[in-house]
């Protein structure tokens, strides 16, 4: 799943493309064989992802982000037409939705005249026949000129006809002339493109209509082209909007109304009466008295399964009864005996021992904690219900100058900050990326965090828990606001699709559940164990108690913490979730206003190296390293006010 | 290509329609920018082709071919619309 270097070398290259949230990479992994993230809500993908088919090993297939439409609006968008461009691209395997024909053909209308050999795959079709809807794939195979297969990805059907069908790939007929002035543009810019700046593969007219309708990925391939001056000064000066219509908006309604007919013609819709569990689920979700009880349900509900069952029984299971009594006495002992030298047995089973700090917060205190909470986020996912969400969080987002959009790249936090930092490549701004990644980056504890979270407070009582959470939300919505003054720009208005709710597929939400638990020993562990290290030589050198005196003003003075919580906020330095166990270890010592205090001020304190390392790469460092100015003070400031305001009821 | 447009009637505002109504998309309003505008488009939100209103609170909801597509109300009331 590398993502496309810029200099990704020409092979011949076959690409999954279509609208978000049709299938495409459940296909692509039934096409490779190699998986890649599937959820029920648009913009899971938002890289290009690159496998070798299965039909033919020489190849190379792509998987797309979804695009609502071309030219490219947001950054996801703006990554499937780069890998249009720049890939040797000789198949396109338009996935469509067989329920929703007219916007799948709108797209169509504008892929058939990019010039590349297409395929059609029906996808959905049992969704499509749940709701009455037929389409003639016959007839619109050859009104298009192409193959059309109707799939069901989830369930195989179809596989084997659409790798048939890529041999039969076709350049497709378009599917509609514009309007005569339109017409007489595209003509002459694309006239231009052939003479001064043909591209190897895309056909002139695509890419002029492409560029009149001001896709910034065209624009910035063409100025990279040696002969794309005189093209670029030619679309310049056709900004002439007819009407209230500018070009690109004329363009949209003139594919649309082509789509339309053509979507007529090849469907046919009979009334199913379709009222499932699914779709009623749905309604209650948006449901504007409905929804909130169903927001508190759905929390309740991952709170008992994620904050008892895991935090409480598991991590009891196996923190206590196996690692504490059994595993670590066992270890130790073996240890003890084996390794004579006394600093070397320290460092493995000593208090800041690898084994019994490093290897015991990770694997028995950790790990069943994320395990349950990634189980249900998956069954989530799956469900629909992310998506909507953001209808009823819409109204508190617009507050914080963002729309409902910005709750996915949120929730998604909740799982792992870094991916979610990636995942606000589909908000339309530039203004919401910054909003939505600084607020997760101060703001949004990852899972492992939220664990040891839950785990702590949870353990003291679902007051505590109700405490900390109106916290974060609290600084959440006030920073939000704050930045939305700061930061200038024009809020955007919601506009979105809501995919219907499913039942979520035990094997999809096993296979990420498996994922993301990789994810989490393999980037987690590392760090947890470098920590440890750090903490035993500090330890050590006897620079532990000189922190602990140094930090005594604010640890002990301002935040009213024990002075040994120092050390957790030097852990919290490496990962926020380290620094938190720091604060779990210690939770004899701690009184509730104390354990609220240092875990509200946990969250907030730093983002991880690699959600860090992440900013930089979407934001530049110069923005990143703002924000992280902005969080570490914000962290102590929130967490001292807090116990000041705490310490007036408890 | 573009189909026939019913003959013009009353217009009203996508938001001043009553829940389970199934009406026409006339035309977008000056107020709607033109990106979001294209976007509406692109979800098929144009044309003569018939939508149902399926809730206004908290925000508007239409299902337009089978799909279910959320609008704010600063959008939804520059969404003209007419009976089908
Ligand atoms: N009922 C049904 N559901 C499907 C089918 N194909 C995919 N799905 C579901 O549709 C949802 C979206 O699938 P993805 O493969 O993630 O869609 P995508 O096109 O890659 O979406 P983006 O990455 O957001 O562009 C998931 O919940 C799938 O389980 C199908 O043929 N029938
Ligand atoms: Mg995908």
């Amino acid at each position: 799943m590398s993502s496309l270097a810029a200099t990704a070398p020409l092979t011949h290259t076959l690409a999954l493309v279509g609208h978000p949230n049709v299938g495409k990479s459940v296909l692509f992994h039934r096409l490779t064989g190699t998986y890649v993230n599937v959820s029920n809500y648009p913009g899971t993908t938002v890289e290009v992802a690159r496998a070798v088919p299965r039909h033919d090993r020489s190849a190379s297939l792509l998987d797309t982000p979804g695009v609502l439409a071309l030219p490219a609006r947001s950054d996801d968008e703006r990554a499937t037409m780069r890998a249009l461009l720049n890939e040797d691209m000789r198949t396109l395997i338009q996935v469509g939705d067989a329920k929703n024909m007219r916007r799948t053909l709108n797209l169509t209308a504008l892929l058939a005249e990019l010039g590349v050999p297409m395929v059609m795959a029906l996808n959905m079709t049992d969704e499509a026949k749940a709701r009455g809807v037929s389409v003639d794939v016959a007839a619109l195979g050859e009104v298009l000129g192409v193959p059309v297969v109707p799939t069901v990805a989830t369930g195989g059907e179809g596989i084997a006809r659409l790798t048939e069908a890529f041999a039969q790939a076709a350049v497709p007929a378009p599917l509609l002339r514009y309007d005569a002035s339109l017409e007489q543009e595209i003509e002459h810019i694309a006239a231009l493109l052939a003479e001064h700046a043909p591209h190897p593969r895309l056909a002139a007219r695509g890419l002029a209509i492409l560029l009149i309708g001001r896709d910034p990925e065209v624009d910035a391939w063409l100025a990279a082209q040696s002969g794309g001056a005189p093209v670029r000064e030619a679309v310049a000066q056709l900004t002439a909007a007819v009407g209230r219509d500018t070009a690109p908006a004329r363009l949209a309604r003139e594919r649309n109304a082509g789509a339309e007919t053509l979507a007529r013609t090849v469907t046919r819709h009979a009334d199913a009466g379709d009222r499932s569990l699914a779709l009623l689920a749905g309604r209650v979700a948006v449901h504007r008295l409905w929804g909130w009880p169903m927001v508190l349900g759905v929390l309740y509900a991952v709170y008992l399964f994620v904050g008892y069952f895991g935090a409480d029984v598991l991590v009891g299971l196996l923190e206590e009864d196996f690692f504490g009594e059994v595993l670590n006495p066992a270890v130790t002992a073996l240890v003890e005996q084996s390794v004579p030298i006394p600093w070397l047995s320290d460092l493995l089973v000593g208090e800041y021992g690898l084994w019994t700090m490093g290897m015991t917060y990770a694997l028995a205190l950790i790990l069943p904690i994320v395990t349950t909470f990634f189980l249900a986020f998956g069954i989530l996912e799956d469900s629909g219900y992310f998506a909507r969400l953001s209808v009823i969080a819409n109204r508190m987002f617009a507050a914080i100058g963002l729309n409902g959009r910005a709750v996915l790249p949120m929730v998604l936090g909740l799982g792992c900050v870094t991916m979610a930092t990636l995942t606000t490549r589909i908000l339309h701004t530039r203004r919401e990326r910054l909003i939505t990644t600084y607020l997760m980056a101060l703001a949004i504890p990852c899972s492992a965090q939220l664990g040891v979270v839950l785990g702590l407070l949870g353990g003291i009582s679902f007051g505590a828990t109700v405490i900390w959470t109106a916290a974060i939300v609290c600084v959440l919505l006030f920073t939000g606001w704050l930045a939305s003054k700061v930061i200038s720009g024009k809020r955007i208005p919601l506009v979105t699709e809501l995919p219907p709710m499913r039942m979520p597929v035990l094997g999809n939400v096993l296979k990420k559940t498996g994922g993301r638990l990789k994810w989490y020993l393999v980037e987690v562990i590392p760090l947890f164990l470098l920590g440890t290290l750090i903490m035993f030589v500090l330890d050590r050198v006897g620079a532990l108690p000189w922190i602990i005196s140094a930090g005594e003003p604010l640890v002990t003075g301002w935040l009213g913490l024990p002075a040994e919580a120092s050390a957790a906020f030097v852990m919290g330095f490496l990962r926020r979730d380290f620094g938190a166990t720091g604060l779990f270890v210690l939770q004899d010592q701690l009184d509730m206003v104390q354990a609220v205090v240092g875990m509200v001020t946990l969250t907030l304190f730093v983002p991880c190296v690699a959600s860090l390392m992440m900013i930089i790469k979407e934001q530049g460092l110069r923005i990143a390293a703002t924000m992280l100015a902005m969080i570490v003070p914000t962290a102590f400031l929130v967490g001292g006010v807090l116990n000041f305001v705490l310490r007036l009821f408890f | 290509m573009t189909p026939p447009t019913p003959p013009p009637g009353p217009r009203i505002r996508l938001t001043g329609t009553p829940m389970g109504r199934m009406v026409r998309i006339a035309e977008f309003g000056d107020e709607i920018d033109p990106l979001q505008r294209e976007q509406l488009h692109a979800y098929g939100l144009s044309g003569s082709h018939p939508v149902r209103v399926l809730q206004q609170q908290p925000m508007t909801v239409v299902l337009s071919e089978h799909v279910e597509l959320a609008l704010e109300h600063a959008v939804a009331r520059h969404v003209w619309v007419e009976p089908a």
